[in-house]
């Protein structure tokens, strides 16, 4: 049976077609200053992570979080610092870290590990960390929040 | 009292409404028809099939006072059913009438106004058909609802003014629009959602913070709050004055039907599989409780009480898990159970008002995508936190 026609951007031939960003609101920053705003959070992470402060770690990098387009790099910076927070932490540690997140927070950080899966090659290095906080995540936030991950075109 | 359980079928019953006195209900089974089911003690038994529309049927509304049924479908159209002598043997049977609604893609959702003399079907043709009665051409006409919707509109919900509109829809939009008609309605009082209501004023726009498609709307009683249910898992209650928007996001799986039991409850449902009850006020609003109290229904549900994920808690889950964890197929372990721990063995698609009036609902009524219709007392609350929603237990 012919179904090439099920390829067939369709949308192409919509001129009133919807478009992404119109699905959110977009981020008022300034891309360079989220880039710089990534930067000083990666440097106060540090900080934190010295003083062995997980949990404040967490806060200050979960805390507007670059969306959108145009902010690739902020992006990036974000998850490296994020990823550094995870695989710092004990396992034995992370439950009561994840309980004590805001729920706003939760939500934030299942994005960050989703991504973090999604990244190619970046599985490889922590993708068992990444699962370990998903597990104890998924406990304390519930199914709810995978479902926020997935609707939530805020993407990170 | 404890929840009232019918099994109408074993495919998913898509909408459900019922005719004024509760001894009647119409249905459609996932199919291009719909029935009439008649009360006879404790069974529901078909009566009557409303067989005219050529593809699956969306949504049904049965209007109370003038007693007609209003069905939509995926095939672009809508009837409006009314009982008439059959010529040949004088029995009353269901006589449908065509909408001409203009739409080139399904009808969704659909609602009588509360006048019954107007009645608004959602699309996915990016507008709401608001349709109402021509007597000089004996039929019915529809007027459009089109800006600034952006994608199809997925449940539609009037005020109690016979006026103003709810709309959802998969642009992750909640809308207040007048639907006012100048051959049918009255100039409306001015209220919370504005004082000059000409067709297609938009008097509101929101979302959840989240986004998601918007399942539900529904005015309160008053008609001054609206809530809507979105696809991120949570609810938004809006006062339009601020506009102030109290969301409350949920651990469980998304709700997808809403209703309004008093000025200051709702009730929520979805793909949780069971009812959850929200009260507040303007200054706040929390999820109170559910009305699926497991424990009396089921001895046999105690000892799953621990599972993060709900209704994952499955044979199927078990077994892969033992699987998983132990390396073994555990056969008989878990003893064949492939209940789903709640009275709904499904999605809920439905939820409507069953007993009482407007802003005192003692009782409402839900149906599913398991085949169930279940009757459900509204001041049986029980705590979520008892229940197997232990995600915040643990």
């Amino acid at each position: 049976m012919d179904n090439a026609f099920r390829k067939i951007d369709i949308d192409a031939f919509d001129e009133d077609v919807l478009q992404e960003s119109e699905l959110y609101e977009p981020d008022p920053r300034d891309p360079a200053q989220v880039l710089d705003e990534s930067k000083q959070r990666q440097v106060a992470v540090r900080g934190a992570l010295a003083k062995g402060d997980i949990r404040g770690a967490l806060a200050i990098s979960l805390e507007n979080a670059p969306f959108g387009p145009n902010v690739e790099e902020a992006k990036t910076l974000t998850l490296q610092t994020i990823l550094s927070i995870l695989n710092s932490t004990k396992s034995t540690e992370v439950s009561a870290v994840v309980k004590a997140l805001t729920q706003d927070e939760q939500d934030t950080l299942m994005k960050y590990l989703y991504k973090g899966m999604a990244m190619p090659g970046w599985g490889d290095i922590s993708g068992s960390v990444l699962l370990g906080w998903h597990e104890k995540l998924t406990e304390v936030a519930g199914t709810g929040c995978i479902v926020r991950t997935m609707t939530d075109r805020r993407t990170v | 009292m404890p929840p009232s359980v019918f099994s109408l079928s074993q495919t998913p019953v898509t909408c459900h409404s019922f005719d004024a006195n509760r001894q009647q209900l119409a249905v459609s089974f996932n199919s291009n028809d719909a029935q009439i089911l008649t009360r006879k003690g404790n069974e529901w038994t078909a009566t009557e099939t409303l067989a005219e529309h050529d593809k699956t049927i969306t949504s049904i509304d049965w209007a109370p006072n003038s007693n007609r049924i209003v069905t939509s479908s995926q095939d672009r159209n809508a009837y409006v059913w009314q009982q008439t002598p059959d010529p040949e043997t004088g029995a009353l049977i269901w006589k449908p009438t065509l909408v001409l609604l203009r739409i080139n893609r399904a009808a969704t959702h659909v609602r009588w106004s509360p006048k019954e003399d107007k009645f608004a079907v959602a699309s996915g043709a990016r507008a709401i058909a608001v349709c109402s009665f021509d007597p000089e051409n004996n039929w019915w006409v529809s007027k459009h609802l089109k800006k600034p919707i952006r994608s199809t509109v997925l449940a539609v919900d009037w005020h109690p003014n016979n006026v103003l509109l709810a709309a959802g829809s998969a642009d992750m939009k909640a809308r207040v629009f007048s639907a006012y008609i100048k051959e049918v309605d009255e100039k409306p009082a001015p209220s919370v959602w504005g004082s000059r209501l000409p067709f297609n004023v938009l008097c509101g726009e929101y979302s959840s913070p989240a986004g998601g498609w918007v399942h539900a709307v529904s005015f309160s009683p008053s008609g001054d709050v609206l809530a809507f249910a979105s696809h991120d898992s949570s609810i938004s209650i809006v006062y339009p004055g601020g506009p102030v928007i109290h969301n409350i996001k949920m651990s469980s799986l998304p709700f997808v039907t809403l209703t309004w039991t008093a000025e200051d409850s709702v009730v929520a449902a979805g793909h949780d599989c069971q009812p959850t009850v929200f009260s507040g006020s303007d200054a706040g609003w929390q999820a109170v409780g559910t009305l699926d109290d497991s424990k009396s229904s089921s001895s046999a549900r105690s000892g799953f009480g621990s599972s993060p994920v709900g209704r994952l808690n499955s044979t199927a889950f078990n077994t892969f898990r033992d699987a998983d964890t132990r390396g073994q197929a555990s056969a008989g372990a878990s003893g064949g159970d492939t209940k789903v721990l709640t009275i709904h063995q499904n999605t809920i698609t439905s939820v409507r008002p069953y007993e009482g009036q407007p802003g005192q609902v003692t009782k409402v009524s839900t149906t599913g995508v398991d085949g169930n219709l279940v009757i459900w007392d509204v001041n049986e609350v029980a705590s979520l936190a008892a229940q197997f929603g232990g995600i915040h237990l643990k």
